[in-house]
């Protein structure tokens, strides 16, 4: 796994546990229960971050069923990834050197904007 | 049954009726290409399916549904129906396993067959196919169509095979970050893609060939992977340039992806 | 619950080349594999073998009395490989072949010398599945031992994912 101990832990900060998931040589992050913004339903709900580039996005965010948050979003994002469907919406993230954490919460921004 | 029923494809060798019948395929989707491919596995004599599909008939598949008539898009009567009553009329004792859904919503009985044929229409859908068959060491044959072009149409397909151990879809230039990323963008804006029935039996018989000689040996060819390529203009199939100086072995697949994920907790 | 056995082509032909081929004295050879899980319908589980590790001549003993007796550092080395196998829940399989064609079954010797090792393997690799391998000329029967079980459960079938495929059917004779 290629990502820095103290960037793991700070992602345990956001879910109850982080496990790594390793599929066609991309190192993902299992997010178990995380948090998610004011306004979800769930207000709890497995992810998985993918803080690499793949299928055209520079990082993304995928979680286990669609959320229903404030704004509506295009879930252009149903993959099948480590034997489990997940379940991403539209959302681009570009960022300059970014933590794993960082990176989260730009995703998780997706649900407090409107755009 | 008649002695004679095989007896037209004993070249197939003298075990062939037996080892057709003893192994199990598995169809993910059975629209245009993977109506055809049902239909010739049932003639030749395979007796063991996993099918999935959870659409019905429609108006607009009828130039191209083998098997469905008016009556059934009239009922809207789900290809999966019509799948089983084309192998159950062929081959009566065969065991099928049908689920009216995607293959991802019950993945764990396609993994006990050794052949996967993947009539799928995103490139997506056959990375997740690709990626399940080398975990779960099925045979992956790919097939697909496409027509580019309005003023002048060029009809195109592909027959891939990806064979655990072997080369990958993305060894052989199919699978692209860039073909993803495209159709990533693409998603939801997409029409109703062009789809007619000859190139679809074009692509589908010779996946039908493919498994056949995986099955039987027939050829002696003991093909570890195979790219062909469909140019439905002038009515070729050849192997993809892209084999050309081929590197082996797959540089995106190791035993490292074999059986269940593990996730480790960090 | 349906128990089935995959292999690749490659694998299953390295096995066999490996395990005809005469030692200087032993009348049989024997190797290791090592195999993962794949979750099937029904709590049915299939076993994948990955990897095939070769006995180099010099750790079988000398031992008339049976086919083959390997020395301790091949065992080391299969107690090691369930060590390294953890993270991945990669299990090891004991292997030989009997040379005739057909469905083949343990022998008195086999069923007396084999299945005393699994619980060292089951010791280091707790969630891994282990267990031996038979081969025939033109078969294979595989028992396993599942994570936590004592008792094997014999495959229902080895499927050889080759070019041409192999399917071998537990209770076919041929």
């Amino acid at each position: 796994m290629a990502y820095s101990e103290v960037q793991i832990e700070e992602l345990k900060g956001y879910c109850k546990k982080v496990g790594a998931l390793t599929e066609l040589g991309i190192d993902l992050l299992y997010l178990e229960a995380l948090r998610l913004p004011a306004g979800c339903t769930p207000e709890v709900c497995d992810a998985l971050l993918c803080p690499v580039a793949k299928d055209g996005y520079s990082s993304r965010l995928y979680f286990s069923q669609q959320i229903n948050g404030r704004f509506a979003r295009n879930w252009n994002g149903t993959v099948r990834i480590g034997e489990k469907n997940w379940y991403a919406f539209s959302w681009k993230v570009e960022l300059s050197a970014p933590t794993l954490a960082q990176i989260l919460l730009a995703h998780l921004n997706g649900f407090a904007k409107e755009k | 049954m008649s002695a004679d029923r095989y007896s037209r494809q004993s070249f197939l060798g003298p075990d062939a009726e037996e080892l057709i019948a003893r192994y199990t395929v598995a169809v993910p989707g059975l629209g245009g290409g993977g109506s055809h491919i049902v239909q010739q596995f049932a003639h030749i004599g395979f007796q063991n399916y996993v099918l999935y599909d959870g659409d019905a008939v429609e108006e607009s598949n009828l130039n191209r549904l083998i098997g469905a008539k008016q009556a059934d898009a009239m009922a809207e009567t789900p290809k999966l129906h019509l799948a089983k009553m084309m192998i159950y009329d062929l081959q009566p004792h065969a065991k099928i396993r049908g689920f009216a859904c995607n293959w991802q919503e019950h993945p764990e009985p396609m993994r006990e067959c050794q052949i996967v044929i993947g009539c799928v229409d995103s490139y997506k859908g056959r990375e997740e196919l690709e990626i399940a068959c080398r975990r779960y060491l099925m045979h992956y044959i790919d097939i697909g169509m496409d027509v580019h072009g309005t003023d002048r149409p060029v009809i195109g397909g592909q027959i891939i095979q990806s064979s655990p151990g072997g080369l990958c879809m993305r060894c052989m230039g199919f699978l692209t970050d860039e073909k993803l990323a495209q159709e990533a963008a693409r998603y939801g804006k997409a029409g109703a893609r062009p789809q007619v029935v000859w190139p679809n039996g074009v692509l589908a018989s010779t996946a039908v060939g493919m498994a056949v000689d995986l099955v039987t040996g027939w050829t002696r060819k003991c093909r570890s992977h195979a790219y062909l390529v469909y140019d439905g203009n002038e009515g070729t199939v050849s192997e993809s340039i892209t084999l050309r100086n081929l590197k082996t072995p797959c540089r995106h697949f190791s035993t490292a992806d074999v059986g269940d994920p593990i996730l480790v907790e960090l | 619950m349906k128990l089935l056995i995959k292999l690749t082509g490659a694998l299953h032909a390295e096995m066999l080349h490996d395990l005809t081929r005469k030692h200087p004295f032993a009348a049989e050879r024997v190797g290791f594999v090592t195999a993962r899980i794949g979750t099937l319908a029904d709590e049915g589980r299939l076993i994948l073998l990955t990897g095939y590790h070769s006995i180099p001549d010099s750790e079988y003993v000398n031992d008339p009395s049976v086919g083959a007796r390997i020395g301790s550092d091949a065992i080391t080395w299969a107690m090691q490989a369930a060590y390294h196998g953890r993270p991945r829940r990669e299990g090891i399989f004991h292997v030989h072949i009997h040379g005739h064609r057909g469905e083949t079954g343990m022998s008195g010797v086999d069923s007396r010398e084999i299945p005393p090792m699994i619980p060292g393997f089951q010791g280091v690799g707790r969630y891994a599945a282990h267990g031996i391998i038979i081969l025939s000329l033109n078969h294979g029967s595989t028992w396993v031992w599942l994570p936590g079980q004592q008792e094997p459960v014999q495959a229902d079938s080895m499927a050889v994912i080759g070019a041409p495929v192999q399917v071998f059917n537990h209770g076919r004779k041929k």
